[in-house]
């Protein structure tokens, strides 16, 4: 072989992507046109396999037999518009770029066709445009089945999560619900026998009874929490308009054993009213509240609740004059059972800032701490106005 | 307080009874949330949010009604029948509370699905005791049918 | 007539009837306990069929709602709809805390519905309010020979 021939041959077969398949659909009467059209096809490297049609009934059997990868149609069939292809392609559900090609078009013609769902036009005698209008009619067509499939997965994902979700969360109802009744047993027996035998046996057996009562009630606690925690997600939301200085007053009355034992003063500003399920909003109000006051300081416990709203969202803080937090610990105080303290020193399971956590984040809103320790901490939390407003009422 | 956050109805046309009876409940602080009808028609408009209150609503059931049984208008045990006859109200608990010693009187009550027969004693410590203990029964112990939202949160507190 | 009330508990949990037996033991309301561990058992008794021809019919009725077999709805269903028994007053005892199941209890008729507290104190204090109120506080409609 000489240079030149080597030479050329390497230049042909950079051309195109090397021998892709393709399966080309023709809608096409005139041999002639029709050869051409193939001619481009193979020039452009692909390993063409090809049916020519003239009429809707071989159309679609030639859809079947075929699968093409693309329809290529004249505009002007005597018998058959090539147009109703689309029709057709639309009704089979079938997603296969169909690219006119054709003699006279006018322009206004053509954008008619591309608008009624031709993928491109190319023109008999402009076929050089054909190799480059397939391509991008494939790629496209990938691209569609790339993002077509993506949804699918994420949809599917989806549903899982929801699924495994809701399992979990019946499991974690079912499991505290049914440990309760054993438990029921054990506490009160063991209370029971510490009533019934106190200073009747030895010392160690007043000991030992005394650690397994209080492990049983500790235990009791610790279900009616993860109750309290796995109820957030499983609830379908019951919400109506609610008043937050009412629900204030409700979470207070609540608490009065606390107040009046700590002394503390709670006040309010700016609560508004906000269409929300009352019964978990009232659950992150007393815990926050209910945390304020079990970690004060020495000082009676000053508590400040207000609310805020910006275009985006309302902003509630709960500020208290207790014994803070430490930067280091911030975040790790919403998580489930976490304590930053004995239990001797303050009583409690680590669950109340996990529930307030969830129950916000199930609004889409956020929840933080800012705090120093001996100098108090404020909580704050946002719920987002769109999921705080009555469905259908743009005003708030 | 709104007609809607009603715990109590008290039916009762004598006015030595009423304030005995509000008085005991006052001492277990249950008495603001009382309505005192005066005979049994009254008695009958408000649990079933009609006539002059018809703007009350259904959605925050009576915990608890206390019941004379002679009553002007329409008596005791008419009361009792009607609403232990209605679906929306045959659950509230109903509780007769009367100084009629009558066997019979007691025996229709309980036929008619009256919950408990309270007779109203002569001595008015004991009176006053007796309507503080069913106060406490049927509003602490006992669970209404329908949780008032203190409860709910009393729950969610533990 | 006699002068000491009789109690029916229905309830298949034996540790429970214990904590109410010695709940009520040192009570100054003297009282007759009788105990059905089931529904069947607690018709019978009821009904005084058979060994239970020679009993007299409670004054007041303790009824679970789970019990094996027959459940309890289903026993004050029966209860409420006899003629003979229905004036008996029947305190709904259960560990659910449910909406459902309460309002269920005061539709079949229930005259007042308890849940089983969670510690020692608290269930004596249940039981105790309840014998108290009942036996001491309520007048009582006769129940027949």
């Amino acid at each position: 072989m000489s240079v030149t021939e080597i030479k050329s041959a390497g230049t042909t077969a950079a051309a195109a992507p090397a021998k892709m398949k393709l399966r080309a659909l023709l809608i096409e009467d005139n041999q002639l046109d029709a050869e051409l059209v193939l001619r481009w096809l193979r020039k452009d490297g692909y390993d063409v396999t090809s049916l020519v049609v003239q009429d809707e009934a071989a159309f679609i059997k030639a859809l079947h037999s075929l699968s093409p990868d693309i329809v290529l149609a004249d505009y002007n069939l005597p018998s058959w518009k090539g147009m109703e292809a689309v029709g057709v392609l639309v009704r089979e559900g079938l997603d296969i770029p169909l690219i006119l090609v054709s003699g006279a078009l006018g322009d206004v013609t053509a954008v008619e066709c591309i608008k009624r769902g031709a993928t491109d036009y190319v023109l008999k005698d402009g076929l050089a445009r054909l190799p480059e209008a397939i391509h991008r009619a494939l790629e496209e067509r990938q691209e569609r089945q790339r993002r077509r499939q993506a949804e699918q997965d994420l949809a599917r994902q989806a549903a899982e999560l929801a699924r495994s979700n809701a399992d979990l969360e019946q499991f974690a109802y079912v499991a505290s619900h049914d440990l309760q009744e054993p438990l029921r047993m054990v506490t009160a027996y063991t209370q029971l026998l510490a009533e019934r035998y106190r200073g009747v046996l030895d010392a160690d057996a007043d000991k030992f009874i005394g650690y397994a009562s209080e492990g049983a009630q500790r235990m009791q606690v610790l279900i009616q929490d993860l109750l309290a925690f796995s109820r957030v997600g499983r609830k379908n939301s019951d919400r109506a308009e609610t008043d937050c200085n009412a629900l204030l007053q409700d979470v207070l009355h609540t608490l009065t054993p606390a107040i009046q034992e700590s002394g503390a003063h709670v006040d309010a500003e700016g609560l508004p009213t906000i269409w929300a399920d009352r019964t978990l909003l009232a659950q992150v109000l007393q815990n926050l509240i209910g945390n304020a006051i079990k970690f004060r300081g020495k000082d009676a416990p000053l508590i400040h609740v207000k609310a805020e709203k910006n275009d985006q969202e309302w902003r509630f803080t709960v500020s208290d004059n207790g014994i803070g937090i430490p930067a280091e610990h911030a975040e790790n105080i919403f998580v489930v059972f976490q304590r930053l303290h004995a239990r001797s020193e303050y009583p409690g399971n680590g669950i109340g800032l996990a529930i307030c956590k969830k129950v916000i984040e199930r609004y889409g809103g956020k929840i933080w701490v800012e705090s120093q320790p001996g100098s108090g901490s404020t909580f704050i939390f946002t719920l987002p106005l769109s999921s705080c407003q009555k469905p259908g009422n743009l005003n708030s | 307080m709104s007609m809607n956050e009603i715990d109590i109805l008290l039916v009762d046309d004598s006015q030595e009874d009423v304030d005995l009876t509000l008085h005991a409940l006052r001492g277990e602080r249950l008495a603001n949330r009382v309505f005192v009808a005066r005979d049994g028609e009254e008695a009958l408009e408000f649990v079933f949010c009609t006539g002059q209150h018809a703007g009350r609503s259904f959605e925050h059931p009576l915990k608890l009604v206390l019941l004379d049984l002679k009553l002007p208008k329409v008596d005791g045990l008419q009361v009792l029948k009607r609403m232990k006859s209605d679906e929306r109200t045959k659950t509230v608990p109903v509780v007769l509370m009367t100084s009629s010693k009558e066997e019979r009187d007691r025996m229709k009550g309980y036929e008619l699905g009256v919950n408990s027969y309270l007779q109203k004693p002569v001595d008015f410590d004991e009176f006053r005791r007796m309507v503080k203990l069913a106060g406490l029964y049927w509003l602490v112990v006992n669970q209404p049918p329908v949780a008032s939202r203190a409860p709910a949160l009393a729950e969610a507190a533990k | 007539m006699t002068s000491c009330m009789m109690l029916l508990i229905v309830d298949d949990n034996p540790a429970d009837v214990g904590l109410a037996r010695e709940a009520l033991a040192n009570s100054s309301i003297v009282s007759e306990i009788t105990t059905c561990k089931d529904g069947e058992e607690a018709l019978a008794f009821l009904h005084k069929d058979g060994g239970y021809a020679n009993t007299a019919r409670p004054d007041l009725m303790i009824l679970d709602l789970s019990l094996p077999g027959r459940d309890g709805l289903s026993v004050l269903t029966e209860v409420k709809a006899d003629p003979e028994l229905k004036r008996i007053p029947v305190v709904i005892f259960s560990t659910s805390r449910l909406a459902k199941d309460i309002a269920r209890s005061y539709q079949l008729g229930a005259n007042c519905y308890i849940s089983k507290p969670g510690n020692l104190k608290d269930f004596f204090s249940a039981i105790r309010s309840i014998q108290q109120f009942w036996f001491a506080v309520v007048s009582l409609p006769a129940q027949g020979e």
